[in-house]
């Protein structure tokens, strides 16, 4: 092992080494070690190229924030994951990563052409460049542009992973480990309230698994971490979720958890989920998201080995791994010094530190030479150099009045960074809580909240660790109290802290030129401060303006460690305060999210409900194609030895005109009405008189909106004075049974009628065909089936094939006709007893294709194919179903507005090409001179169009402008082959003198 | 009589020792949607032979019926199979003197039984419901994924869920998801 990894140091194990390859290299690690952190052991700091100049990158940060250290992850056929950060992904034997966006090689990469040429890609480079010609935009421009935009590869083939969800109440939902977290978590759970603490890291601490030599209620840091993580583990109403993000926090405290299961095991158990998602309401929330550390901004800043300071000391404290032996240190926190402190004892030679500031606490600078490291306060950074890694740093004195003297230069293998800290405050943002400027710190803080949330600790604020307990503690507290607990915060001491404090900064002083400077603000999408700058001089003055033009904050790192540089450059550039530039808007999730995650169950048989009817599996059985129609999936033709739809369908519909075809109509939405006040009821809601329909008669049903447009239709049957049996459209069953609910709960209440759902009570077997009475006769019992005793449009209850049965006779086909109504369970035996008995008539079953062109036929509409939420009952030819007499139904006044009296409306009328054998597109538009302009005037289109077999000849309905008063005009229906005429005729092809039906 | 089917006859799912978790269908019953304005509930409880509680989720059982208020004038009944027609017939007779809506759903339903100390987390991974605030002997509408199911908790570590025909299968995918998950102990 290198002369990187600190033996003994760290929450490595160091006993247990784990082997793994980067870019094909083989390499050793530590359990406990993350990608970064066991490369950064093996003097690895190049991990990437930039997505736009392809510079090269190496680690920014030890944590999800982290901007550039984006590596490919591959565990096998469809386990490729792209943009994997490296800072947080754990280690396990047999890990296999590659790096991104480079060719050929990470350290050779053409791309980085792009580089030397970034004069030419300055903000909005695509927009001014790419405008002329026109014409190059769609064929050559936004390929090549596409074609380059983007990190990583996707996966090519399915995940093979599972993903599960979860459900979770709580009383208190603690968000981060970080000293303030846990003691919140602690206070909360001593309360006995139920409480849920989350962190995205596999170990709670936060920010203590970095500091080991803090001490807290005089234990060392890492013994009260220990003894903390017990006391919670040991208490049943805590649940701890470790490696889970709080990915979003929206209303009601409704808060959206991912949890990783299993992606650091190197053998993934069988039929294990990889991730969880729980979905998390919380009575009360805390959030302790801790706070991020800001880089500096400065020419060369983000060579691979410029790595931000406080992470730096994490690899070493939590890690056990030096970034490098020859460090400089530059900063204008004092956080950064501790950084320095840290290292040098750890046996790394500290080059210098340099602080912006002219006066440092002393403090510092004394522990500094006594540790033999030089200072330069009142220092500025100029550059940095070095290929693959950061080599040398540029030094300059900086004059209280600010003149940048003489370069100096400092040998380095590292550059640590700290602009300052920013507080965490995403999740904060997602509820809309507002953030409140503080000038003097130059940061947000959460500010009034919108939700029962408190925040605590660094995300507050509250850097130190001592305030960061007790503010944990008591936010914990009162967490608990609000949810109905008594508690009361504990105390907490920490012993000689050294509070940190800094100075806000834009870009560094140089005596370079500013337009030549590469210094970066946003490391992920390559924007520097220059572009920043540019923005503004080219008139973008708010901060929604400026991200968009220059993508700064706009990667998938939404910005943690770019925003609050890109703002402070845009407020002096604009020259108006932070605030009133303003910040951009944080959505979830806080970090990437895997769609798995948010999929969970839902895919594969389980993606949507799939609903089968009790005659399905038989149909399965027959080899019939489905198609899917609302959540139910139906038999829409049965094809027999390989005929083609056309063929099936047209042999369907002979059988059932010439004999008997039978058909699953189950689907059909069915409501149960019954009551002293069921025929008043369905006088309000249909368009139809019922109270003299006499029980036993059938009737059709017109149902429309308010707005007197159609919006359902079905067959009603009066069972008795009391009760009807509905049908509805099958897509229409739950809305038809809602808006009945709806009038009859807020406009009715003073009605005796309920209603019951019964659409999977009953099994629907429509026979029709001139065999359909001599089929069931000898199957029925108790019914009558002679046509004068039992007419068209008749309904009784009785027996068939010994189960009992609500027998329609109904048709949707112009035959004589049947419906069968069975509970549901014995539906697939009494259709088999059906078919059976059936053969000697040929009996065929026929799908939804074969019972749209039979209907089609007799013109009879399908309501959301014929309609489309514009038809009303005199557009559709359905004027006869309105009982004019009737004081009111839903929809009533709305028919005598003046526009749906005009003749001009479009009316549903038939069509019949010219050319027998063209079937129009259903969908295409209609016109009446062919050769007019483009664009003509469309006066309608098809709405159902079909081969009928009957006819030997094509039929089409459609909605035409006009249309009854048309009838025997030519149309014309351009389609992409050629314009076809058709001839406007009646909407019923079939049968007009209902012969077939009555006998 | 015809030969019945019902889509999840003779399922199980039950894990390895050591997990507490049964999922099979649950045994089947008669089942009637009840609606009745709440003045006449003296009258209902008597008819059905067992009181029909006015508290929104409160169940009662006796003699092997159960009635399971779902609103203010909603009482979901469950009878033993055989009990059917007497039901109705007794039903039929108080109609003229209280009217009410009784509509036999009992093919509409399947019952899937979910037991054992792991069923409330089979449970929470499609059912957004708290169950703490769930007491034994109560009952809900709610949903299960995207089905619309009935959720009775006869006693803390045993549940029915009764859910349409067609989204059983559905609902039964998905418990066996979970269930494998819960197997791993993840």
């Amino acid at each position: 092992m290198s002369t990187y990894r600190v033996s003994g140091k760290g929450r490595v194990d160091h006993n247990r080494p784990v082997r793994f390859t980067f870019n094909g290299e083989n390499f050793e690690g530590r359990q406990g070690d993350t990608l970064a952190s066991a490369l950064l052991a093996n003097g690895v700091h190049l991990i990437g190229r930039s997505f736009k100049y392809h510079r090269p990158r190496g680690f920014l940060s030890a944590g999800s924030e982290e901007p550039n250290a984006l590596v490919g992850v591959n565990r096998g056929v469809g386990r490729a994951e792209p943009n994997t950060r490296a800072t947080v992904l754990e280690i396990f034997d047999g890990l296999n990563t590659v790096s991104q966006n480079h060719w050929p090689s990470l350290k050779r990469d053409v791309g980085a052409i792009n580089d030397p040429l970034y004069m030419l890609f300055s903000a909005g480079f695509y927009y001014k460049t790419f405008m002329w010609p026109k014409s190059f935009w769609n064929k050559v421009y936004e390929p090549i542009i596409r074609g380059a935009a983007g990190l990583g590869k996707s996966p090519a083939v399915p995940d093979p992973d599972t993903y599960a969800s979860r459900y979770a109440h709580c009383d208190v939902l603690v968000v981060g480990s970080g000293p303030a977290g846990l003691v919140a978590a602690l206070e909360a759970g001593k309360s006995g309230a139920k409480v849920i603490l989350v962190d995205e890291s596999p170990e709670f601490g936060g920010s203590l698994l970095g500091e080991p030599d803090a001490e807290i209620n005089h234990l060392s840091a890492w013994d009260w971490l220990l003894e903390t993580n017990a006391a919670l583990a040991a208490m049943k109403n805590v649940t701890l979720l470790n490696r889970t993000t709080a990915i979003g926090y929206y209303h009601q405290n409704f808060v959206g958890l991912c949890q990783r299961l299993t992606d650091h095991l190197s053998e993934l158990p069988d039929g294990a989920p990889r991730e969880r998602l729980w979905k998390v309401r919380a009575k009360q929330v805390v959030l302790a998201q801790g706070s991020i550390e800001k880089p500096l901004v400065f020419d060369g800043n983000d060579r691979p080995g410029v790595m931000l300071a406080g992470s730096a000391r994490v690899y070493l404290n939590r890690y056990g791994v030096k970034v490098g032996n020859l460090p400089v240190v530059v900063t204008s926190h004092d956080s950064a010094w501790l950084a320095a402190f840290d290292m040098a004892q750890a046996g790394a030679k500290v080059a210098a530190i340099v602080d912006i500031r002219a006066r440092v606490p002393n403090y510092f600078v004394k522990r500094a030479r006594a540790l033999g490291i030089e200072t330069l306060c009142g220092w500025t950074i100029s550059g940095t150099k070095g290929r693959h890694r950061v080599t040398s740093v540029r030094v300059n004195p900086v004059s209280a009045g600010g003149h940048v003297g003489p370069a100096r230069t400092i040998a380095c293998d590292a550059l640590l960074m700290s602009g300052g800290w920013t507080p965490s405050v995403h999740l904060f943002s997602h509820t809309k809580g507002k953030l409140d400027w503080n000038d003097e710190r130059q940061m947000f803080l959460p500010g009034a909240r919108t939700e029962d949330s408190r925040c605590a600790g660094a995300g507050n604020g509250k850097f130190g660790l001592e305030e960061s307990l007790m503010e944990g503690a008591s936010a914990g507290a009162a967490a608990a109290i609000d949810a109905g607990f008594s508690a009361s915060a504990g105390s907490y001491s920490v012993e000689g802290e050294v509070l940190c404090i800094g100075a806000s900064n834009r870009e560094l002083p140089s005596d370079g030129s500013a337009s030549w400077a590469k210094a970066f603000v946003d490391f992920q999408n390559d924007v520097t401060a220059k572009d920043i700058r540019l923005a503004v001089r080219e008139g973008f003055k708010s901060i929604e303006h400026i991200k968009r033009y220059t993508t700064t904050g706009m990667a998938t790192d939404q910005g943690k460690t770019s925003n609050m540089n890109g703002l402070s450059i845009a407020s002096d550039a604009v020259k108006r305060p932070s605030p009133s530039v303003g910040l951009t808007t944080f959505r979830p999730p806080y970090t990437p999210t895997t769609f798995g995650a948010f999929a969970g169950y839902n895919r594969g048989d389980l993606f949507e409900v799939t609903r089968k009817t009790a005659i399905d599996s038989w149909a399965e059985e027959k080899g019939a194609v489905y198609e899917p129609v609302s959540l139910w999936r139906r038999a829409w033709y049965f094809s027999k030895q390989g005929e083609d739809m056309h063929q099936a369908v047209a042999r369907e519909c002979r059988a059932t005109r010439q004999s008997l075809g039978m058909f699953d109509a189950s689907t059909l939405g069915k409501i149960e009405i019954v009551g002293p006040d069921a025929a008043e009821f369905m006088n309000r809601m249909y368009t139809n008189a019922w109270t003299k329909l006499a029980p036993g008669r059938l009737r059709y049903g017109l149902l429309l909106g308010e707005d007197g447009f159609i919006r359902d239709d079905g067959v009603i049957g009066r069972l008795s004075t009391d009760r009807f049996h509905v049908t509805t459209t099958t897509g229409g069953a739950a809305r038809v049974l809602a808006m009945m609910e709806d009038y009859l709960q807020t406009e009715w209440p003073d009605l005796k009628v309920w209603l019951t759902s019964t659409t999977e009570q009953w099994a629907v077997i429509a026979l029709n065909g001139p065999n359909a009475r001599k089929l069931i006769e000898p199957l029925v019992e108790g019914i009558d089936l002679a046509n004068e005793a039992f007419p068209h449009m008749s309904v009784a209850e009785g027996r068939i094939c010994g189960v009992p049965t609500r027998l329609f006779r109904v048709s949707f086909t112009g035959e004589l006709g049947f419906e069968v109504n069975v509970p549901a369970r014995y539906g697939r035996a009494v259709w088999e007893a059906l078919y059976d008995a059936g053969r000697k008539y040929g009996i065929t079953p026929y799908g939804t294709e074969t019972m749209h062109v039979l209907r089609a036929e007799k013109g009879y509409i399908i309501v959301g194919q014929d309609t489309d939420g514009t038809v009303t009952p005199e557009d559709a030819s359905l004027a006869w179903a309105i009982g004019k007499t009737k004081p009111d139904f839903v929809g009533k006044r709305s028919l005598t507005r003046p526009d749906m009296l005009m003749a001009d409306r479009k009316q549903l009328v038939g069509l019949l090409t010219s050319d027998p054998k063209t079937v129009l597109e259903e969908g295409a538009q209609i016109v009446l001179d062919p050769n007019q302009k483009v664009p003509m005037k469309m006066v309608g289109h098809v709405t159902s169009s079909y081969w009928s077999e009957t006819l030997g000849r094509s039929i089409a309905l459609a909605i035409v402008e006009g249309g009854r008063a048309k009838e025997g005009q030519t149309v014309h229906v351009p389609m992409p082959d050629k314009t076809h005429s058709a001839e406007i005729v009646g909407m019923v092809f079939v049968d007009p003198e209902n012969k077939r039906l009555n006998v | 009589m015809l030969q019945e089917r019902h889509p999840l006859k003779g399922h199980r799912i039950s894990l390895a020792e050591g997990v507490s978790l049964v999922i099979h269908d649950a045994e089947d019953s008669s089942r009637f949607n009840l609606r009745i304005a709440p003045e006449n509930l003296g009258a209902a409880s008597k008819a059905f032979g067992c009181e029909l509680l006015a508290t929104i989720g409160a169940t009662a059982t006796s003699g092997g019926r159960l009635a399971l208020c779902l609103g203010p004038d909603e009482w979901q009944l469950y009878a033993p199979l055989a009990e059917s027609r007497s039901i109705e017939t007794t039903f039929a007779a108080l109609y003229a003197s209280c009217p009410h809506s009784l509509v036999d759903v009992g093919h509409r339903e399947i019952g899937i039984a979910v037991e054992g100390a792991a069923a409330v987390l089979a449970l929470r991974s499609a059912c957004a419901f708290d169950f703490d605030t769930m007491p034994s002997g109560t009952g809900t509408r709610t949903i299960f994924d995207k089905a619309q199911i009935i959720l009775i908790r006869h006693d803390e570590n045993r549940f029915r869920i009764e859910v349409w025909r067609s989204f059983a299968d559905h609902v039964w995918g998905l418990l066996q998801a979970a269930s494998r998950e819960i197997a791993l102990g993840i």
